[in-house]
């Protein structure tokens, strides 16, 4: 197998990516690309990071052996890559720290993200309060309504929420309204993209930046197992943990990798958020690849119990894994995704966030009863504290009690 | 011919409206009444879904617009109608990529060939443009550059480097409909333009009265302005009432032509 090296220094992988954006915007992102590539040489800034990564987010995250659940399964020896551990309850934070350096770097003065879940806003938020730089978050008013607990971390942290009324009032459009932000307020601005989405240079730096998650997951499999994982297994709504925990293993032709999308009400309706399996290739955020669009090329809405994987679009390294064959993607709906959050909170002990339940349902459903003595590796990517209330509305239990 | 070659040497009037909006029907006699004023160009916005470079204004246009099953084909059409009654006015498509994409480079072309005679795609930034400027050249259809106070002179030269039809400027660091017009900075960076081509430039984003327009030809060395989200504004403020706006829209043009 030839050695995977993407993206190409315009940033395209494969077919996918490159940069689709206003000339307002061009001369900022190559500005960021060569800031960025500045960086990663840059011995004292990946110092910086990896303290901030041991003492601030609590790294490594662990590698749990779900015994519970593999026995539950009665097929593989699952393991979950823990990064619901860390430091803001998800994986979110590698990146937003990455960014946050680059940014202080780079003499910008005041930080913008979108958010869907709030995990990503509530990371922002944090490095923000941490570097001490103003933080205005954009979330879509659906958002806002079902993640409430984390609308109200990002306030107490010091960020400034703006919500986004237009379209379909959750992520995407928070991101239109960032990217316009942007535009405007280009010279002092450093907007601070949550998924591996969005136009080069931030599949690729995003990618990096969470990347931190496969090194270590491979690190901590071979002492314990003394081998590779078998099986890689991640949720995929833009797609930054599972570029987080697939990166390191792509050379690795032995192990087989999935990507689990939300399909919402199923891949087949139109309530549906599983972008490569039921969207065709297309133009959004800035970059080519695989999104739910009309015959007209026009954006649909996505839809999914999980608002961080509430996306019509994904990241384009994806869609050129997908395009290898070197990733194989899958979707679970809204109710599958909610059967496996119930099982795993008994089995493990572990409450997972609905983004990863996604993952843990496919796992349980394609690997009941099957692949015995195999090995796989999911990544537990958050926690579900932030879903809680949802979950209780879906499931039928009176929270307000 | 190409109609943008023969642009007058100053006072340029560029005025864009969306296709479609508010619905079809209403939109044909929009830009009727913007064709009779003869404006030396006339944009077409395609209403796209996720208009990002564009503010809220035209965003609700092209909200709107698609609300009443606008489709490609159909602004398409609307164009090729109106070119039947146009006389001196150019006409330019203002679109994003993902519209051109999904329709089809050839077949989009085969449909506004002879009748469109310039095309901005928003999104298309100069390292992506490749393949589609060889077809619309191809098809003598000019490829608009836009420049942004943040393109520098390097990159300026790039991008302007055999371009054709005009330059559109865009002149506040804002999305289209932003209110701060800095007439030194646009005049700094006009005559830098102007010094790297010889094809006119526009100013665009932010133009909204006779006065900006006056500005904008006294102050700096612009050939001309394009007005967009003015009015479509105007639209709004008369709480969609349609037929008050036709009759603003008329006075508003011959205000702005001056």
């Amino acid at each position: 197998m030839k050695k995977y090296k993407q993206p190409s220094t315009i940033g395209r992988f494969g077919e996918f990516g490159g940069m689709y954006v206003s000339e307002t915007l061009m001369p900022l992102l190559l500005n960021l690309d060569k800031s960025y590539k500045k960086i990663q040489k840059d011995k004292k800034f990946k110092k910086e990071l990896n303290d901030l990564f041991k003492n601030y987010v609590g790294r490594p995250s662990s590698l749990h052996y779900a015994k519970n659940l593999s026995k539950y399964i009665n097929g593989p020896k699952v393991y979950f890559k823990r990064d619901e551990l860390n430091h803001t309850g998800a994986h979110k934070i590698n990146n937003c720290l990455g960014q946050i350096l680059l940014a202080k770097k780079m003499g910008k003065t005041r930080i913008i993200a979108e958010t869907g879940a709030g995990q990503h806003g509530v990371a922002t938020a944090t490095v923000c309060a941490l570097f001490g730089l103003p933080c205005y978050i954009y979330m879509g008013s659906k958002d806002i309504e079902r993640q409430k607990p984390n609308v109200f971390r990002m306030k107490l942290l010091g960020a400034t929420i703006i919500p986004v009324e237009s379209g379909s009032k959750s992520l995407k459009d928070a991101m239109n309204e960032a990217l316009r932000d942007w535009i405007k307020n280009v010279r002092d601005t450093f907007y601070i993209i949550g998924s591996t989405a969005g136009p080069h240079p931030y599949p690729k730096m995003v990618r990096d930046f969470q990347s931190v998650i496969g090194k270590e997951a491979r690190e901590q499999i071979l002492k314990v197992e003394k081998k590779l994982p078998d099986y890689l297994i991640a949720c995929v709504g833009g797609g930054s943990n599972a570029m987080g925990l697939f990166y390191p293993f792509l050379n690795d032709k032995n192990v087989k990798i999935i990507g689990v999308e939300a399909a919402g009400k199923g891949a087949k309706t139109e309530e549906t958020a599983a972008t490569m399996t039921s969207g065709t290739p297309g133009i959004l955020h800035g970059s080519y690849s695989y999104v739910l669009q009309d015959n007209d090329g026009q954006i649909k809405e996505a839809h999914s119990i999980s608002a961080g994987l509430d996306y019509p679009g994904v990241g384009p390294e994806h869609s050129h894994l997908k395009d290898i064959k070197r990733v194989k993607y899958f979707g679970v709906t809204d109710k599958e995704a909610l059967k496996a959050f119930q099982t795993c909170s008994k089995l493990e002990g572990i409450i997972p966030a609905l983004e990863p339940s996604h993952a843990l349902a496919y796992l349980i459903k394609a690997f009941k009863n099957k692949h015995k003595n195999k090995v796989v590796i999911l990544n537990m990517c958050g926690r579900g504290d932030k879903d809680l209330f949802t979950a209780a509305k879906a499931i039928g239990f009176d929270a307000d009690e | 011919m190409n109609k943008l070659d023969t642009l007058p040497k100053k006072k340029i009037l560029s005025l864009f409206m969306t296709c479609g909006f508010p619905t079809l029907d209403q939109s044909k006699k929009i830009f009727n009444e913007i064709l009779s004023h003869q404006p030396d160009i006339i944009e077409f916005g395609l209403p796209f879904s996720d208009p990002m470079a564009d503010g809220p204004i035209i965003q609700e246009a092209n909200k709107l617009a698609l609300r009443s099953k606008l489709s490609t084909q159909k602004s398409l059409n609307l164009i090729t109608e109106l070119s039947k009654s146009k006389n001196n006015t150019a006409f330019v498509i203002m679109c994003y990529l993902n519209t051109i994409r999904k329709f089809g480079l050839n077949k989009f072309i085969k449909n506004i060939k002879s009748i469109v005679d310039g095309i901005i795609i928003v999104d298309l930034p100069f390292e992506e443009e490749g393949e589609i400027k060889k077809s619309l050249s191809k098809n003598n259809i000019h490829l608009i550059k836009l420049i942004s106070p943040m393109t520098d002179k390097k990159r300026s030269k790039k991008l302007l480097k055999d371009s054709k039809g005009f330059i559109y400027y865009i002149s506040a660091t804002g999305i289209t409909g932003s209110n701060r017009l800095d007439y030194k900075e646009i005049n700094k960076n006009v005559q830098s333009i102007k010094k790297m081509s010889s094809v006119p430039v526009l100013v665009g984003f932010g133009i909204k009265s006779k006065k900006d327009v006056v500005n904008i030809s006294n102050k700096t060395k612009a050939d001309g302005v394009i007005i967009g989200s003015a009015l479509i504004q105007k639209y709004f403020d008369l709480k969609m009432d349609f037929n008050k706006y036709l009759k603003k829209l008329n006075k508003f043009i011959k205000e702005v032509k001056v």
